[in-house]
């Protein structure tokens, strides 16, 4: 035994066990969170239960089952269950999505197995997905086009829905076109004549004749925009002549115009390959499009932009930032004590709580810079904030700061790696300290700076704490993109994926519909933490491999 | 034992060097590393178009004095240096030297071949670029011309867009004299440029020295005897810090003046 102590096997061991640990350990979340979210997407069987409750009135549910679980005989007794006598200690019940949220008390039901009595897989069932209260289940009667049922047979039904339901997509691809197009900008238009009307008052330059020309061109757009106005009704109601008449769980008809229904779709009567399809096709969905019924259905696109948006802000914002200071401590600052407490408190930054620089980002960025910013530049929009309020250039420059630490250290590990015959070759040669430092010394530490931009990019995506304070929102009706003048928009608020589980998952009013959610934005965020560090790392081998350093 | 009879014979008369065939002056060269002192009083003549070598046991200063000649000991803090020493009669040491515009008139290949990480071409180009020089052929010219001087263009002439780490390491240290010799200076200091490569590359290098001087003036710190032997005109020995003895190559092997050149030479110590 104490040879094998001595032997150092039991040191491998221990050495080998934490690496298999950790690893086990980033393996295993990626996996949970990526089986969640991704299987979410799976069109999933839907059934028809029957049910038959302890006073004998029999039932029927249709749905998915969601989840399900074993609980304790006694522990049911206790809740007031009765007519448990006769079955085991241990039951399983089920968790089932109904849908049809409108129309039921709760759109996610627990049922007993006890009251189950026949279970089948219902076919022909059509689940459609639809812009408010959720999925719907039900058996397709007819079609109704204006006041008129169709006449067609019931095998026809589903051609004719696919058509119709297209048609009525391409309206309100019309109508979202309209809005965010030309409606958008005549809304921006219209403030900025607004503003610059102001702006005039308020430098007392506003003449008879100016007030003329700005009424002339604001009445113009708002011809225009009637004009719009009336082409967008028209699309709605376009959109909403034909409807659809749906025999629900309880037997009842339901009439539901297509304007609101997104997709529908019959998981039952899917092979394999159409699933896949599906799947695909959800995931496509859920990663392009927008969130709707607060948050808790449709896709996160906004969240994702968000996210990505303000990490390559903050990246453009650190890296130059970072790397000049880090060149100043290393090349041009004294080896002194002063450089040396310089240092150590620059490292001891990355310890604050992001929290913190979350506040300091309020009070500093927000209120003051912005506060000053719009005293200074946007006198016309004033009481109502520009800069002054918190945005998405705040929210970069406080995760700027909040990864400056990480940038300046390894740059500065990165410059002292270089060897000094480099440098004494190129001074040799006759070049200044600063000729040699951009022509030589920074683009051999260009691989250390952008192991600095990967950790900083890591660090800043994951970050959501300070984000609430200086510009994360739960819904921005607008991205900081877009193609109204002047197209980038750093002063509006932005959603960010990290803030989108924590809104998901704890401030949703349907906790069961925004689980399966939680977890594929936390798959989607990891994947996009990711797709940045090895978009970073795939540069800095490349950059790497191009300023190998000397080999001896 | 050092065989002597394949020495350099045609040494200048240091006694007699005029104006007008002395390189540089070295008058009184105190130098010190915080308290320490590493040079004392250095002073000698180094002869235009002659390669003069620097000899002597490991820390005896040969380097230092050769890396005061372009001012590269001022990268060292702590250093520092009194005396002078005259280019031209004009003293480098002086306030008014641009120290960049010196170093282009001195220019110095190191013990480890140091090539940029860049091609071969801009490796060669380098001093130019950075004097403003872009027009592409004035730069061809150029490199061809320096890279025939360093004795290296038919190996690279195929490959001048490569990576220049990719050359061996003779190729490299030639390759930096290339480099050095492009911004055409004045004075090429060695310092033990072939003590890093193996026997082969060192002759080729041993011999390109040969040709450099007929365009430039050589210095050389060597570890080496028999190659200060082989390659110098003047050899200066050095000890401790202070020049011993500073003679034609052939009277300093054959008739040395002093003991400690003697017991060096022969073997003694060092």
């Amino acid at each position: 035994m104490g040879k094998w102590f001595k032997s150092g096997t039991p040191w491998i061991w221990m050495t080998g066990g934490a690496v298999s640990l950790s690893l086990i350990a980033v393996i295993g979340l990626f996996l949970l969170i990526g089986w969640r979210g991704l299987s979410f997407f799976w069109p999933a069987t839907v059934y028809e239960f029957s049910m038959q409750n302890e006073q004998g009135q029999q039932s029927v549910l249709i749905g998915e089952i969601y989840d399900q679980e074993h609980v304790l005989k006694q522990q049911l007794i206790d809740g007031g269950v009765t007519g448990l006598e006769d079955y085991p200690e241990s039951l399983e019940r089920f968790l089932i999505k109904t849908g049809n949220r409108e129309y039921v008390d709760l759109d996610f039901q627990w049922i007993l197995e006890t009251i189950i009595k026949g279970k089948k897989v219902a076919h022909d069932v059509v689940v459609f997905e639809r812009t408010k209260n959720g999925n719907f289940y039900g058996y397709i009667d007819s079609i109704i086009e204006g006041e008129n049922k169709l006449n067609i047979t019931k095998s026809d039904l589903l051609n004719e829905l696919n058509g119709r339901l297209a048609r009525a997509l391409e309206f309100r691809d019309k109508e979202h076109g309209l809005l965010t197009g030309d409606i958008g900008r005549i809304n921006n238009d219209l403030d900025r004549i607004r503003l610059k009307q102001r702006k005039l008052e308020l430098d007392g330059e506003l003449t008879e004749q100016k007030i003329t020309e700005f009424k002339a061109s604001s009445d113009a757009l708002r011809a225009e925009y009637l004009g719009l106005e009336n082409e967008l009704f028209g699309y709605r109601d376009q959109a909403k002549r034909d409807s659809v008449v749906v025999k629900d769980m309880t037997g009842r008809l339901v009439t539901m115009p297509l304007s609101y229904i997104l997709d529908f779709y019959q998981p039952n009567d899917m092979n394999f390959m159409q699933k896949v399809g599906h799947w695909f096709h959800q995931v496509y969905k859920f990663v392009s499009s927008d969130p709707r019924e607060a948050n808790t259905e449709g896709g996160v696109f906004p969240a994702i932009f968000g996210t990505v948006f303000m990490v390559m802000l903050m990246a453009v914002i650190v890296t130059p930032f970072g790397v000049v200071a880090a060149i100043y401590l290393h090349e041009y600052a004294g080896k002194n004590n002063i450089t040396k407490f310089i240092r150590i408190a620059v490292i001891n930054l990355s310890g604050v709580p992001s929290i913190v620089y979350g506040v300091f980002g309020l009070g500093f960025f927000v209120y003051i810079l912005g506060g000053s910013i719009d005293q200074l530049l946007y006198p016309e929009a004033l009481p109502s904030p520009t800069f002054g309020s918190p945005g998405v250039l705040w929210s970069a420059l406080t995760l700027a700061i909040l990864t400056l630490p990480v940038v300046i250290v390894s740059t500065e590990e990165g410059l002292s790696r270089i060897p000094s015959t480099l440098r004494e070759g190129s001074l040799a040669l006759g070049a200044t300290k600063s000729e040699t430092l951009w022509r030589i010394v920074i683009p051999m530490a260009s691989p250390a700076i952008m192991t600095g931009l990967i950790l900083a990019v890591a660090r800043a995506a994951g970050e959501v704490a300070p984000l609430m304070l200086v510009g994360v929102v739960k819904i921005a009706p607008t991205l900081p993109v877009d193609g109204n003048f002047p197209f980038l928009h750093l002063d509006r608020k932005f959603m960010h994926l990290g803030f989108h589980i924590y809104d998901v998952g704890f401030q949703s009013p349907n906790v069961e519909a925004a689980r399966p959610l939680v977890y594929a934005t936390s798959f989607l965020l990891v994947t996009v933490i990711i797709g940045l560090n090895l978009a970073a790392i795939a540069i800095r081998n490349n950059l790497r491999e191009k300023y190998r350093a000397l080999e001896h | 034992m050092i065989d002597f009879s394949n020495i350099n014979p045609k040494g200048a008369d240091l006694s007699e060097l005029t104006a007008e065939n002395t390189a540089l002056e070295i008058k009184n060269l105190d130098l010190f590393y915080g308290d320490k002192q590493a040079l004392h009083n250095v002073s000698m003549k180094i002869p235009k178009g002659k390669v003069t070598a620097f000899i002597g046991p490991s820390g005896c200063g040969k380097s230092t004095l050769l890396r005061c000649i372009n001012r590269m000991n001022d990268l060292v803090e702590i250093c520092r240096v009194d005396g002078n020493i005259e280019l031209q009669g004009i003293n480098i040491y002086d306030k008014s030297v641009d120290v960049a515009s010196l170093r282009r008139r001195i220019g110095m290949v190191f013990q480890r071949p140091n090539p940029f990480p860049k091609s071969i071409y801009e490796n060669v180009v380098y001093g130019l670029r950075l004097q403003g020089i872009n027009d592409r052929r004035t730069l061809d010219e150029a490199c061809e011309t320096s890279l025939r001087g360093a004795a290296l263009w038919n190996e690279v002439k195929d490959r001048l867009h490569d990576n220049a780490f990719g050359l061996s390491g003779g190729q490299q240290q030639r390759l930096v004299i290339a480099r050095a010799i492009a911004i055409g200076p004045e004075v090429l200091l060695l310092d033990e440029p072939t003590s890093a490569l193996d026997p082969i590359s060192t002759l080729t290098i041993e011999e390109l020295i040969t040709e450099l001087k007929k365009k430039f003036t050589v210095v050389i710190v060597t570890h080496n005897m028999q190659q200060a032997a082989r390659v110098s005109d003047q050899t200066a020995f050095m000890y401790m810090g202070k020049l011993i003895e500073y003679s034609d190559t052939n009277t300093l092997f054959t008739s040395p003046k002093q003991k400690q050149t003697e017991d060096y030479i022969t073997g003694r110590y060092g």
